[in-house]
């Protein structure tokens, strides 16, 4: 009998502890949303582009010793990506020789090597060095450890100038910074907003919760959309790793679980967006269940092309080469110099200095069906 | 009274309640359980889509669970599967953008992994290396070999051919369920009525035993081993067509949730014991935990828990079954 009520108890007990989890589960207030960091944000304008007006930070490049002066003379430059061989480089490749032709004084040449491996980087950059060029442009496969030899290039009087991944400021004089977090976010809850409305639920499938980018774009985005579209309902935050079958299963769960509450996914990352798109073309909401997110465009085609997917956030891998090609120009020319404000970058217009020695390629590019096809990456 | 509790839940006594007991009846009362119990909190949990899609996105990793129980139940293990699933993923992939007909598309990554996993069974059991240690290597060199290979690159472009997931028999059976199914019930049956399949019960139970009585061991587990290869081949297919995007990396922890699945399926540890009737059906439930975290907005972080948490539950139990069993002895 004894054991029979202890058995009893250990039963209400269990069912408890069940529902006190469901009940705190369901309890949590949702001021902030879930899967972004506790950094200050700095939401944009609702309205405006990309202007940053934020604190000047003094310059923190490097600077050539000894550069001879070559401003308006033609230039040989070789451009080492992290890689080459794949579409994203061959993209930034294509704007550089867009740029060269554009300026007529300059001559880039992209080499690198096949894999991204830093060593084989460092290796290249190195033998350019000693062969001799007037300019460096790189994509760093690790910002510490090509710091060493992008110094022994500023210190033969090599221009040196970053694009895409970054080095420590001081290896190098320019850095092109294809997105910052708060523009991307304008980017994404704008297209959101755009898409479903200003007052639907939407949820969001990320990496993990402590993936420092998307923890960003999140902690962004949350603050940008309290500003700027304060109806938009946010639901939930799923993780999924950087998996394409654990994003299309959470992302299932999600469509499943809200049915009409839910108007729209954001996608975090490349592989959470297109198994997103690809989960709501499987439950047959393709055009009332919107996806926006982060992906690169050859995995996005079908879903864009079939028109289930309206925009994809990323930038413009032309446009950053293109920029990169201009910037080298202007420093060499003279006409970028430490504590600059702006840039000229040709049919870009002007570029804004940040963080003291970065320069803002713009708003994030939207791929959308018209455009699409022009990208092979 | 506590005496004749005890006397009743040990197995061997009265057909029904041994029934009642079994693994696989626990695991079928949990799915239904877990099932009930979220849809009261959540109806929208109940409706037949998301039963559907909760098998549906998950049935590759039962039918991988299929070969792994084969292979714990032999007394080995293998930690390579999940990045084989990668690498015959990319293979498939590879072929079906470059044109090959349809069939080689499908039939190549089931060869190779017969292979590769035969070889590592050859190793196994000839060589007299432990498993762990064999498929530990093989797990790196597949890993590493497919992002040297591939470069991270992923395959996109996929002809609509390729989808083998995406068939639906008769407009309503999904094919990866359809293939769970029927692979789960052929291989029971196999295991439990051919020679050869009460062969790998014996080798993992007591391989002297089993050499006297006319098996051979390292022939049975280089079988078993070729088998489980033709399991991940019919996983990583599954896994592949799935979608329209093959990342070309090994998809992270899969060898870990294929484990899992076997171990809480009922197949022991030890070896010469588990079905995959109950691998199947741990395979299932750990995916409907997963989707009822979010019904209840648990924070998915838990599930890492609740895996852990049944393989424990169960591998304990287990080992409490056999001491009992030896104790009754």
């Amino acid at each position: 009998m004894k054991q029979l009520v202890k058995h009893r108890m250990m039963k209400t007990a269990a069912l408890v502890i069940l529902g006190a989890a469901m009940a705190g589960g369901s309890a949590v207030a949702a001021d902030k949303w879930d899967g972004g960091d506790d950094l200050p944000t700095s939401p944009l304008a609702c309205d405006a582009g990309p202007a940053t007006a934020a604190a000047a930070k003094p310059y923190d490049g490097g600077q050539p010793t000894g550069a001879p002066d070559k401003a308006g003379k033609p230039i040989t430059l070789v451009d080492v990506p992290k890689l080459i061989g794949i579409g994203y480089f061959n993209a930034t490749s294509k704007g550089m020789q867009d740029a060269a032709k554009e300026i007529g004084n300059v001559k880039v040449t992209t080499d690198g090597p096949t894999e991204a491996k830093i060593d084989e980087q460092i290796k290249f950059i190195d033998n350019y060095i000693t062969r001799g060029v007037d300019g460096i442009l790189f994509a760093a496969n690790d910002p510490v450890a090509i710091t060493p030899v992008l110094k022994k290039a500023l210190s033969k009087g090599i221009d040196v100038v970053g694009y895409d991944a970054n080095s420590q400021p001081d290896a190098r004089q320019w850095f092109i910074n294809q997105a910052q977090f708060n523009g991307i976010a304008k980017a994404m809850v704008d297209a959101m907003a755009k898409e479903v409305g200003e007052d639907k639920g939407f949820a969001i499938v990320t990496s993990t919760f402590t993936t420092p980018n998307q923890a960003r774009w999140i902690a962004e985005m949350s603050a940008y959309a309290a500003k700027c579209h304060p109806k938009l309902k946010w639901l939930e935050t799923v993780e999924a790793q950087e998996d394409n079958v654990l994003s299309f299963n959470q992302a299932t769960t999600l469509i499943n679980k809200y049915g009409d509450k839910l108007s729209g996914l954001f996608g975090m990352t490349s592989v959470a967006t297109p198994a997103s798109a690809e989960a709501v073309t499987k439950a047959g909401l393709c055009g009332k269940l919107a996806v926006v997110g982060l992906a690169t465009p050859n995995a996005m085609k079908p879903y864009v092309n079939a028109g289930c997917v309206k925009s994809v956030v990323l930038w413009n891998p032309v446009d950053l080469g293109y920029a990169a090609t201009y910037v080298m120009r202007a420093v060499v020319d003279g006409k970028l110099k430490p504590g600059a404000t702006s840039v000229d970058a040709g049919k870009l217009g002007k570029l804004n200095v940040i963080n003291g020695s970065e320069i803002l390629l713009g708003s994030p590019f939207i791929f959308t069906k018209d455009n699409i096809k022009d990208f092979d990456f | 009274m506590s005496t004749i509790v005890v006397s009743r839940l040990r197995p061997g006594e009265g057909g029904a309640l041994r029934l009642f007991a079994s693994q696989e009846a626990l695991l079928a009362f949990a799915i239904v359980g877990i099932a009930i119990l979220v849809g009261l909190y959540n109806p929208r949990f109940l409706a037949t889509r998301n039963l559907g899609d909760i098998v549906l996105g998950n049935a590759y990793i039962a039918v991988a669970a299929i070969g792994m129980s084969m292979v714990i139940v032999s007394g080995n293990i293998d930690i390579s599967v999940g990045s084989l699933i990668g690498v015959l993923a990319t293979i498939s992939g590879s072929l079906a953008v470059a044109g090959v007909p349809i069939i080689l598309v499908w039939l190549t990554p089931l060869m190779v992994g017969i292979l590769v996993m035969m070889l590592q069974g050859a190793v196994i059991a000839y060589l007299r290396i432990p498993a762990i240690v064999v498929t530990l290597g093989m797990l790196s060199i597949l890993k590493g070999g497919l992002i040297s290979v591939t470069g991270g690159r992923w395959i996109t472009d996929l002809p609509q051919s390729f989808h083998l997931a995406d068939i639906e028999l008769f407009g309503i059976l999904p094919m990866p369920v359809l293939i769970m199914v029927a692979a789960t019930i052929l291989a029971a049956l196999w295991m439990r009525y051919s020679a050869s399949g009460r062969a790998i019960f014996a080798t993992g139970g007591n391989a002297e035993a089993a050499r006297l009585c006319g098996v051979s061991p390292r022939r049975t587990v280089v079988m078993v081993f070729a088998l489980h290869g033709l399991f991940a081949g019919i996983a990583a297919l599954l896994f592949a067509t799935q979608l329209k995007v093959i990342q070309s990396t090994v998809p992270p922890n899969l060898e870990l949730t294929v484990i899992t699945a076997a171990v809480v399926g009922g197949v022991s540890i030890l070896g010469g014991v588990g079905t995959v009737v109950g691998s199947t059906l741990a395979a299932v439930l750990i995916a409907e935990i997963a989707s009822a975290l979010v019904f209840i907005n648990v924070s998915p972080y838990w599930i890492h828990a609740v895996q852990g948490g049944l393989i424990l539950v169960t591998v304990v139990a287990d080992i409490l079954r056999r001491q009992r069993r030896q104790v009754g002895e």
